[in-house]
């Protein structure tokens, strides 16, 4: 399954946060989108994902496909237990509402936990759960539907290096496993090495940089250097408004 | 030289046109979700899990409060009428009075205001605390429309269950009218329960709990209204919630005026 955003224009207030963006995910593909916070990486996730409507352009993907998204900050549903996270789309969505049995969801549920290296914590909620483990039962119910399209929200924001690492795995095992086209933004340099196999970089709503992981490391883009090496000297300046 | 922007005139023009602004986006929200709300109930497009769910929560949760609140006010008003009337030979009238004061104003109204303060307030404060921590935009992702699986299960429970709340509570009123007024004026009780049956119509006991309904349906869908629009962070879910109780007061008080206005003028 392909996503293919064409033209992509997103404005608020009279100021184009997202500018004729255009790029392609194939299938068993990750594209990393790296950019200064405010430069319209979650508002092409969110439009991408159908939370905000776009302005122009085009977004194409089967119609068939379910889109899955982990949240950067996990949002569980804070009133129901892991178990009932997991399994809400199964039960509550009007197309598969009838669809499984009792069996099959509690089945499909421990499946997707062992997916994410968590099993045993069905009954638990999501203030019992460690960061960490919040991010991966996110995983689990963005992928309840084995969905071809997975979008990641800053996965490894406020996470330890270990735990990163380990989440960064997952990031990668689940394309494998579900050959998904998946769009990761982050900031960490280490989630584009170990789980990126493209990137754009954004400034300002505009894609600045396109290119393979090695070629935004090389630094021969200018923005690409800044970025990589953190410098506040450079053709990007820090948002202020 | 002199700046328009800067007089005290204009500031308070400015601040008078965001308050009107802000009362104009409210209304068109709360209309919107209205019509949704009705669109999925009509088409009987309902989660009854979650209809009896909620339910549980408008009819148990404030269930206490609502009680103490009429039978306080009905306890109150009993004080203050039963020895005036029986100083004035109106013994025979004060379970009349409290039957028509309680039925058709006081409990459906104080019911309303409990029904505000303990299921109301906690409705917005959810779903704003749902919206500001992503949950409601998870849910969409997820393909489950917010509107069917938030708002409609708490409009529909509202609009059955407060007049539960309504019967139960009027009843309990009308229990503590009859003990005070025998407390304080010495009204035997089967006097006093002779002249209440004297005061309650069957169409004021339909209309009293048409208007619950009405009460029900409106707390519960501008607080959820109120919450699920809600932006921001910890501030916006205190302003969400507070916004919630002095909409849901203001629409009480309009609807009773609406019902007064057909039924008894």
């Amino acid at each position: 399954m392909t996503l293919e955003v064409k033209n992509l224009v997103k404005v608020f207030d009279n100021k184009k946060v997202l500018n004729n963006i255009s790029f392609k995910v194939e299938s068993g593909q990750t594209l990393g989108v790296v950019g200064f916070s405010g430069s319209g990486k979650s508002t092409l996730l969110k439009i991408i994902s159908g939370i905000l409507p776009k302005d122009e352009g085009e977004i194409i993907y089967p119609k068939e496909s379910d889109i899955a998204m982990a949240f950067q900050y996990s949002a569980l549903f804070d009133f129901l237990n892991v178990y009932d996270n997991i399994s809400f789309p199964l039960v509550e969505r009007r197309d598969l509402r009838g669809k499984y049995t009792k069996e099959e969801i509690s089945k499909i549920v421990s499946e997707k936990l062992k997916m994410v290296g968590l099993e045993g914590i069905e009954d638990k909620f999501p203030s019992e759960l460690s960061g960490g483990m919040q991010k991966r039962v996110g995983f689990a119910r963005a992928i309840v539907t084995n969905p071809q399209i997975i979008l990641y929200d800053e996965p490894t924001a406020g996470l330890d290096p270990v735990t990163s690492t380990m989440i960064e795995d997952y990031i990668v095992q689940l394309k494998k496993e579900l050959n998904a086209s998946c769009v990761v933004v982050t900031h960490q340099l280490s989630t584009i090495k170990r789980a990126v196999d493209y990137v754009i970089m954004l400034y300002q709503g505009n894609i600045v940089f396109n290119g393979s992981v090695a070629e935004l490391l090389q630094g021969r883009n200018e923005y690409a250097r800044q970025f990589v090496s953190a410098s506040i000297q450079g053709p990007m300046n820090i948002a202020t408004k | 030289m002199f700046e328009l922007n800067k007089t005290l005139t204009y500031q308070g023009f400015l601040l008078l046109w965001g308050q009107i602004k802000e009362f104009l986006i409210t209304l068109g929200l709360i209309g919107s979700d209205f019509s949704r709300v009705l669109a999925y109930t009509l088409s009987f497009k309902v989660n009854f899990k979650e209809v009896i769910e909620q339910s549980k929560r408008f009819a148990f949760d404030s269930l206490p409060i609502s009680l103490t609140i009429v039978g306080m006010t009905s306890a109150i008003i009993a004080m203050q009428l039963a020895p005036e009337l029986a100083r004035q030979g109106g013994v025979d009238y004060i379970g009349t009075l409290s039957a028509l004061v309680m039925v058709r104003e006081l409990s459906a109204v104080m019911s309303g205001f409990a029904i505000i303060s303990m299921v109301g307030s906690s409705f917005a404060s959810e779903l704003a605390s749902m919206s500001v921590t992503e949950q409601i935009n998870a849910m969409q992702v997820l393909r489950v429309d917010p509107v069917e699986y938030l708002i409609v299960p708490r409009f529909i429970a509202g609009a059955l269950f407060m007049p539960v709340v309504f019967v139960i509570a009027g009843t309990f009123g009308l229990v503590c009218s009859g003990v005070v007024s025998h407390i304080t004026a010495e009204v035997s009780l089967l006097n006093y329960v002779t002249s209440l049956w004297h005061g309650l119509y069957i169409r004021d006991i339909f209309i009293a709990l048409l208007k619950s309904s009405f009460f029900g349906g409106t707390i519960a869908l501008i607080s959820c209204s109120c919450g699920y629009s809600t932006r921001g962070g910890a501030k916006e879910v205190g302003l969400a919630t507070t916004k919630a109780v002095v909409w849901s007061f203001l629409a009480i008080a309009m609807w009773d005026f609406i019902f007064a206005s057909i039924f008894y003028l």
